[in-house]
């Protein structure tokens, strides 16, 4: 199945959007944001279906969220954390 | 023990406060926001869950407007201090507690215009006061929902509509009213809205939040870590991250989930229709009391769960003393942060003995309470 990462701003927004998508009945997972994606200045990401997306861009207009960018879900740069950028 | 100091703080919290906050404490609870690992994730999830319930309760259509802060006064702080500079004029009743009285005189000091509309004798603003106090430099309305004093509830919705119609922003202080009268921000035109969380919300103490409207943008009080935008030298403009620099209280708000969710399910209406019924109990029994003065609405009047009353010279601390001693009563006397609350009611010079009850309060409590009052007035 296609899977593609959406980036956001924050945290709170990811958290948001996903509970939107569960109320819908979609599964979709939240990330930090992998090292490859870090120049859309965005920290987070949600992990879903790319038949999703609209419902989840139809979620991200309801609440006035932009997300930073939409992403092909290379499976190997996932896992790939910046560390030096956690915070503390 | 009769707990009737629920306007101070409520007690007792529903069962699942308890087990919220120590769960998250007992459990690993990860700081939200600033990592990935599956414990900070959930943290986020918990805190936003809180965020939405807490939406559904007061009619707010986006969760991530709603901020979270240590209590009201934290949150009357950052909505007075972004909003007003000097040069801008603000108005505010002559009911307010010291949260909104002492930052607006601090603000006033600096250059900022305040003026104070007056309430009638039982502690109610009207509209029509607050617009003859209009200046074209009027920035900001900044008023309580309901006195910490007397129990007095104010016209929102009006006042609201008022700010809404010369394009003022509105600030409401709900520390009285939140959770036990029902408050719709988009009904009553609410722009700002600071509550608590361990009051009539009923969670545990060093929560509460505010809420601020999409075209309201507020200049921060405090800035740094927020888990977003770290390469970054300047504080987030989106919310509620642009307000909410550290740590947040994860187990408190676990605890204030908790207790939202229970508001929802038992309703807010129920509850007030409850305090009313105990509050109007509380003041028909006062007053047929010889020597006691209660001061607020008459009997018959809306108000909250709160009843301010002085038995003839007799100081508020020694009968709030009495009520202990004699009863297990816990209340509150003296002036309850609100000098100028006090003032426009005329009990300045001794305060009052406050009692409030909540929504576990039973009818035969207050029938205690009322006959120990009645036993102190026949030995004066």
């Amino acid at each position: 199945m296609a899977h593609r990462l959406v980036v956001f701003a924050s945290l709170n927004q990811v958290a948001l959007v996903k509970r939107a998508l569960q109320r819908n009945g979609v599964y979709a997972e939240m990330l930090r944001t992998p090292r490859c994606l870090l120049h859309t200045g965005c920290s987070f990401a949600l992990r879903c279906l790319v038949e999703e997306l609209t419902l989840l861009q139809e979620i991200c207009s309801t609440y006035k969220i932009v997300p930073g960018g939409f992403f092909d879900d290379v499976e190997e740069s996932i896992p790939t954390l910046d560390n030096e950028l956690l915070d503390s | 023990m009769i707990y009737l100091d629920n306007a101070a703080t409520s007690w007792p919290k529903p069962p699942a406060v308890a087990r919220a906050v120590r769960d998250a404490i007992t459990h690993s609870t990860g700081n939200p926001g600033r990592t990935s690992h599956r414990s900070s994730m959930d943290s986020a999830i918990l805190i936003q869950e809180c965020r939405e319930n807490i939406a559904q309760l007061f009619a707010i259509n986006n969760p991530l407007r709603i901020c979270f802060t240590a209590n009201t006064t934290d949150a009357l702080n950052i909505a007075i201090k972004g909003v007003l500079a000097p040069g801008d004029h603000v108005i505010c009743s002559s009911m307010e507690h010291n949260s909104i009285w002492r930052p607006l005189t601090a603000l006033a000091d600096l250059g900022v215009e305040l003026s104070i509309a007056e309430a009638d004798s039982s502690g109610v603003v009207s509209a029509t006061t607050v617009e003859r106090l209009l200046r074209p430099n009027t920035k900001l309305i900044a008023m309580l929902h309901a006195s910490n004093v007397n129990g007095a509830i104010q016209p929102i919705a009006e006042i609201g509509m008022l700010a809404r119609k010369h394009g003022i922003t509105m600030l409401v202080d709900a520390a009285q009213s939140a959770g036990s009268i029902p408050i719709d921000v988009e009904a009553m035109h609410i722009d700002l809205l600071a509550f608590p969380g361990h009051k009539g919300l009923l969670g545990p103490q060093g929560t509460g939040g505010l809420y601020v409207r999409e075209r309201v943008n507020l200049r921060p009080m405090k800035e740094g870590g927020t888990g977003s935008d770290s390469n970054s030298p300047h504080q987030p403009i989106y919310y509620p991250d642009r307000l909410e620099s550290g740590t947040l209280n994860l187990p408190g708000i676990a605890g204030l989930n908790q207790s939202v969710r229970y508001l929802l399910q038992r309703g807010v209406a129920q509850i007030e229709r409850h305090e009313s019924k105990l509050t109007q109990h509380l003041l028909a029994g006062l007053l047929k009391i010889n020597g006691v003065t209660v001061y607020g609405p008459p009997v018959g009047v809306p108000r909250t769960a709160v009843v301010s009353f002085n038995l003839r010279e007799m100081d508020p601390v020694y009968v709030a003393a009495e009520l202990e001693k004699r009863a297990d009563i816990a209340c509150r006397p003296g002036w309850h942060c609100a000098g100028l609350a006090h003032r426009t009611q005329g009990t300045q010079k001794t305060g009052t003995v406050r009692l409030s009850p909540g929504p576990f309060t039973k009818i035969k409590e207050i029938e205690i309470a009322l006959s120990v009052i009645a036993e102190l007035a026949g030995e004066d």
